[in-house]
């Protein structure tokens, strides 16, 4: 075991063989740890963005008072700053700063933090995303929605959201293929994840070339997978209602026209 | 006393004065026809009527409340008033029961079953009941301003708001939603309409509204109106239109 590296084949195909052989489950825990961070991330995030995005949709009416008008301004501009603060700061300084600024208050593991940090990161973004998907959303949505009473919270979570994240749906998958990548930077909290098992096969091994050829293979592996099946549920969600699923043999449901057919 | 009362409203859009000085009363069960060319203010007038636009001036008194005031409870009023667009505005997201049901559920807390039941009922009176089911990306012009009057009428109105129902669709389409549209007036809806169908506005108005430059310029009997109109502008307007 002293010369460890002798033992493995001097090309790049077959010592990155040799390595995924020897050290898969140290990958495969990474990667599902990659896949943990990346997939909870961005459902938080979405929670996160809905809610900024809904706060910095809220509109003006003549009817509010002062109070109600001063509070609307302070919460549009509360979601400004975190929007701006996050996008425009890397997520790598982020995670080292709230990692070790908050642990003094909550003792929290790597992974939570990370969680944590890509969360609020993708929040930000799922802002923006989510706000272009409520403007795509023709104005008269709304209104049919007010003129039957709905207010506008209803008017949003039943009528306008729904609309707004199907529309906005790809980007939004597009949002989860970065995570999966983005949270590589979290190995500088020490987050067990892909890149950081894949740092560690590689100081054992002390072949940082044939590793991290494992470790590209893996990380598009997961890219690919995850964007087939987006697309799959982006077919789905495209597919006009009321026309029945594949299964059904009928291309369409139109009974007017059953009905004809017994009369004759 | 009068179901609706409009006195000197005034809306304005920037420093563009878009109605002046607006006076108008409708009676309960009456159907009421606006017309006039396009940027008179009819829309306006309308959408005023539900406070989708919020006036500037003036009063909107309906069933002896001001509806104007800082207090009044908008949203449960305007469950009470139907508004059909002219590009229909179903919910696209959903069928067309759904577009029904979500506002009986929603705003006037009815069961899931009830909300059914009653909008199978008025899907059924605008003779779309086969379609219930149906997305209403699938559905024609005609069947989509259906639906439309089916979800408003769900709501049980008391006032039915129409801003050209019939515009957006293909001209063989149009007579299927005024048929709906007349029905209702022979069950005593009272309705606001905004037409450019004069011969509908003949047959179902109690009384036609002539708006010119956002003043109401004249209104009568569609018999006064379109046999004898007194003002330039009106005859100028029919004029036109009739040709």
């Amino acid at each position: 075991m002293f010369f460890l590296g002798s033992k493995i084949p001097a090309d790049l195909l077959g010592g990155s063989w040799y390595i995924y052989q020897r050290y898969a489950p140290l990958f495969w825990a990474g990667a599902r740890t990659t896949l943990l961070i990346s997939l909870s991330a961005t459902i938080i995030g979405l929670i996160i963005g809905l809610i900024v995005a809904s706060i910095r949709n809220v509109k003006f009416t003549p009817k509010d008072s002062l109070l109600s008008k001063l509070f609307k301004k302070f919460m549009h501009l509360l979601a400004t700053i975190y929007i701006e603060v996050f996008r425009g700061t890397p997520m790598m300084v982020q995670a080292v700063f709230l990692y070790h600024g908050l642990r003094q208050y909550i003792m929290w593991s790597p992974i939570q933090a990370g969680i944590f940090i890509v969360s609020i990161n993708t929040g930000a973004y799922m802002a923006e995303i989510i706000r272009a998907g409520i403007q795509s959303i023709d104005d008269g949505q709304y209104e049919a929605a007010r003129s039957i009473g709905m207010n506008n919270t209803q008017a949003m979570i039943k009528i306008i959201l729904p609309q707004a994240i199907r529309n906005a749906f790809p980007a939004i998958g597009n949002e989860f293929v970065v995570n999966i990548k983005d949270t590589s930077v979290l190995n500088v909290i020490s987050v067990t994840e892909l890149f950081f098992q894949s740092n560690s096969v590689a100081g054992i091994v002390f072949r940082y070339r044939d590793t991290f050829l494992v470790t590209a293979v893996i990380y598009l592996f997961l890219t690919f997978t995850t964007t087939q099946i987006l697309r799959a549920i982006e077919r789905k969600l495209d597919s006009p209602k009321g026309f029945g699923g594949a299964s059904q043999s009928m291309p369409g449901n139109f009974p007017s026209l059953k009905r004809k057919e017994q009369k004759a | 006393m009068s179901l609706i009362e409009i006195k000197n409203l005034n809306k304005s859009f920037g420093s563009n004065l878009v109605l002046k000085d607006i006076n108008l009363t409708v009676e309960e069960k009456q159907v009421v026809c606006l017309i006039g060319s396009s940027g008179s203010g009819k829309s306006t007038l309308l959408r005023c009527i539900n406070l989708l636009e919020t006036p500037n001036g003036g009063e909107i008194i309906v069933d002896g409340q001001n509806i104007m005031t800082a207090d009044f409870d908008i949203n449960k009023y305007r469950s009470h008033v139907g508004m059909i667009f002219q590009s229909f505005n179903l919910f696209s997201h959903m069928n067309a029961i759904q577009n029904c049901m979500v506002g009986q559920t929603e705003v006037l807390k009815l069961s899931k079953s009830e909300a059914k039941a009653i909008s199978l009922k008025y899907l059924e009176k605008v003779g779309m009941l086969e379609f219930a089911n149906q997305s209403v990306k699938s559905l024609s012009g005609g069947q989509k301003q259906r639906v439309a009057i089916a979800r408003a009428l769900c709501m049980e109105p008391r006032i039915l708001l129409l801003d050209e129902p019939t515009s957006a669709l293909d001209p063989e389409m149009v007579g299927e939603v005024l048929e709906v549209i007349k029905q209702l007036a022979k069950e005593g809806l009272t309705m606001l309409i905004v037409t450019h169908e004069m011969s509908f506005a003949n047959d179902v108005a109690d009384t036609v509204v002539f708006m010119d430059q956002g003043v109401v310029c004249e209104y009568g009997s569609p018999k006064e109106m379109f046999s004898n109109p007194k003002h330039l502008r009106t005859k100028e307007f029919l004029a036109r239109i009739l040709r």
